[in-house]
């Protein structure tokens, strides 16, 4: 089991009229989300925040081990946890996509989605669109999302090249949930330790601060205050776009090791 | 006014003022704003729209691509002193001196869009010029090559295989000391992690133990009590 102390907050910004983004916390559930919409009017926030309540819906109904509804996109490579959050993305990829069909104000509305979602044991991190997930572990900071945009896949596969690309490539999604029938979800699921930290956000924070410096304010401050912190940050540098975080500290990790490890291991510390 | 001067190879033919709010067309047919007489060019080969502050250029899906500063684009803010070229006709694109220039159409630039998946699949292969079929990064899958206490590859194609004593493990590895799951091995965005879990013998690699998580390079030599693998990719 995980011990987990969490904060999220999420900010217009300083340019933006309305916010496109959308979060959700449960401790209990150990479950974690960020979504950026997109879409004119007020498709964005419609966009986002379908996806958050539907992810969330899905999640709340199962505990612990409990096995998943048999889907037609059950992966066998992945553990129970790791499928049912796959699941729930790819319910939520629907929902919005239906409501976009069925609504001329909502056509073409999408949105990303970032998630971190504890097992006993594991995370899993899960993502679709530019919405970044960071670990922090041993002093360096990883991203653990894959940004799904055209500069960074351009990036990947042709460093020269890639150089070329105007701007407008950065933010250019290859990929968004709702936008088309299916979406193809990139995940991980890993271990983690005590003192280990995470950030889910928008790409309105990275848009301002760079990694390092994310790295620096979540290591020294309790998550409330290290999200405060960021999202001061970024609207002090202009915020030109919405601004969401979610900041997650391991504060302990326990496993079950059996009984007479258990033991032997009592000793050993002594 | 910004304004596109049109060349031919390095003949300047003539320049055209470009004007806030009114989109203008480019092709071979009469019907367009700026008719480049070539069979290169498509009947509607592009567009620019002038949005917010911005001038934005699309291909109209024409037969021989749009390329701005030699890079096939589907869609793309102009900046000053790009250079859009259309079969073997040019089109530069400056502002005049002393007049505000948008960075590049400030207006959509922040906003996040999702590109249109078919036409990046086809931008994608033109761009990268000669093989089409090279476009696709071919992801490495890394392999444990038994070298002790086991036989043959194990092929990580799982995100998270376990090591360890208990039969729900990927990979069983029997020996007192040996945890109920020991270890795992995890693919991320960097590529594989192997991390401790539990029990009182440590993984090592490299016969340096492991405590937490290390991210695996080629050929790293991995040891659990009985079991000694290598790590490599395969393809």
């Amino acid at each position: 089991m995980y011990h987990i102390e969490s904060a999220g907050i999420t900010d217009v910004g300083m340019r933006r009229k309305n916010n496109e983004d959308a979060l959700f916390l449960d401790d209990q559930k150990q479950f974690y989300v960020v979504a950026d919409g997109m879409g004119g009017h007020q498709a964005g926030e419609v966009a986002s925040n379908l996806v958050v309540k539907t992810l969330w819906d899905y999640i709340k109904r199962f505990n612990g081990d409990d096995a998943v509804e048999e889907l037609d996109d059950h992966d066998e490579s992945l553990s129970t946890q790791a499928n049912r959050l796959l699941a729930g993305i790819h319910l939520a990829n629907k929902s919005v996509y239906q409501a976009s069909q069925s609504n001329e104000m909502y056509r073409g509305m999408g949105s990303t989605v970032s998630t971190v979602y504890f097992t006993n044991n594991t995370l899993i991190a899960a993502n679709v669109g530019d919405s970044p997930i960071y670990l922090i572990h041993d002093g360096s900071i990883e991203l653990l999302s894959v940004p799904h945009t055209v500069l960074a896949e351009q990036r990947a596969l042709d460093p020269e090249n890639s150089k070329q690309l105007g701007n407008e490539f950065k933010h250019m999604l290859t990929r968004a949930m709702g936008v088309n029938e299916t979406v193809q979800v990139d995940l991980s699921e890993i271990q983690c330790f005590k003192g280990d930290m995470l950030v889910i956000g928008s790409d309105g924070l990275t848009e301002k601060i760079d990694k390092e410096e994310i790295h620096q304010v979540v290591a020294k401050e309790n998550p409330e205050k290290a999200c405060q912190t960021l999202v001061d940050l970024s609207n002090t540098r202009g915020g030109s776009d919405n601004v969401t975080v979610i900041v997650l500290k391991i504060m302990d990790a326990k496993f079950s090791r059996g009984g007479f490890f258990k033991f032997l291991s009592k000793i050993f510390k002594r | 006014m910004p304004k596109l001067t049109l060349k031919f190879k390095d003949t300047k033919i003539s320049d055209f003022l470009l004007e806030e709010g009114r989109s203008i067309n480019i092709g071979r047919r009469e019907s367009n704003d700026i008719v480049i007489e070539n069979l290169a060019v498509s009947g509607m080969h592009a567009k620019i729209d002038s949005i917010d502050k911005g001038y934005l250029l699309t291909d109209l899906k024409s037969k021989n691509g749009t390329f701005v500063n030699g890079q096939l684009v589907a869609t793309h803010w102009l900046g000053h002193g790009d250079t859009v070229s259309i079969g073997k006709h040019t089109l530069v694109f400056t502002y005049a001196e002393g007049e505000e220039r948008s960075a590049g159409g400030a207006g959509g630039m922040d906003k996040t869009m999702v590109m249109d998946t078919e036409k990046y699949r086809d931008m994608l292969s033109k761009s990268s010029g000669n093989t089409a079929g090279t476009i696709r990064k071919k992801e490495s899958t890394g392999v444990l090559s038994f070298l002790a206490g086991g036989d043959g590859e194990f092929e990580l194609k799982k995100k998270l295989i376990k090591l360890g004593k208990d039969a729900s493990n990927d990979i069983i590895v029997k020996g007192l000391m040996i945890g109920k799951t020991a270890a795992t091995v995890s693919k991320r965005p960097k590529g594989y992690y192997l991390s401790y879990v539990g029990g009182m013998a440590k993984p090592k690699v490299n016969d340096v133990a492991v405590k937490e998580s290390v991210l695996l390079k080629e050929f790293d030599i991995i040891e659990l009590g009985p079991i000694k693998v290598q790590f490599i990719y395969k393809g």
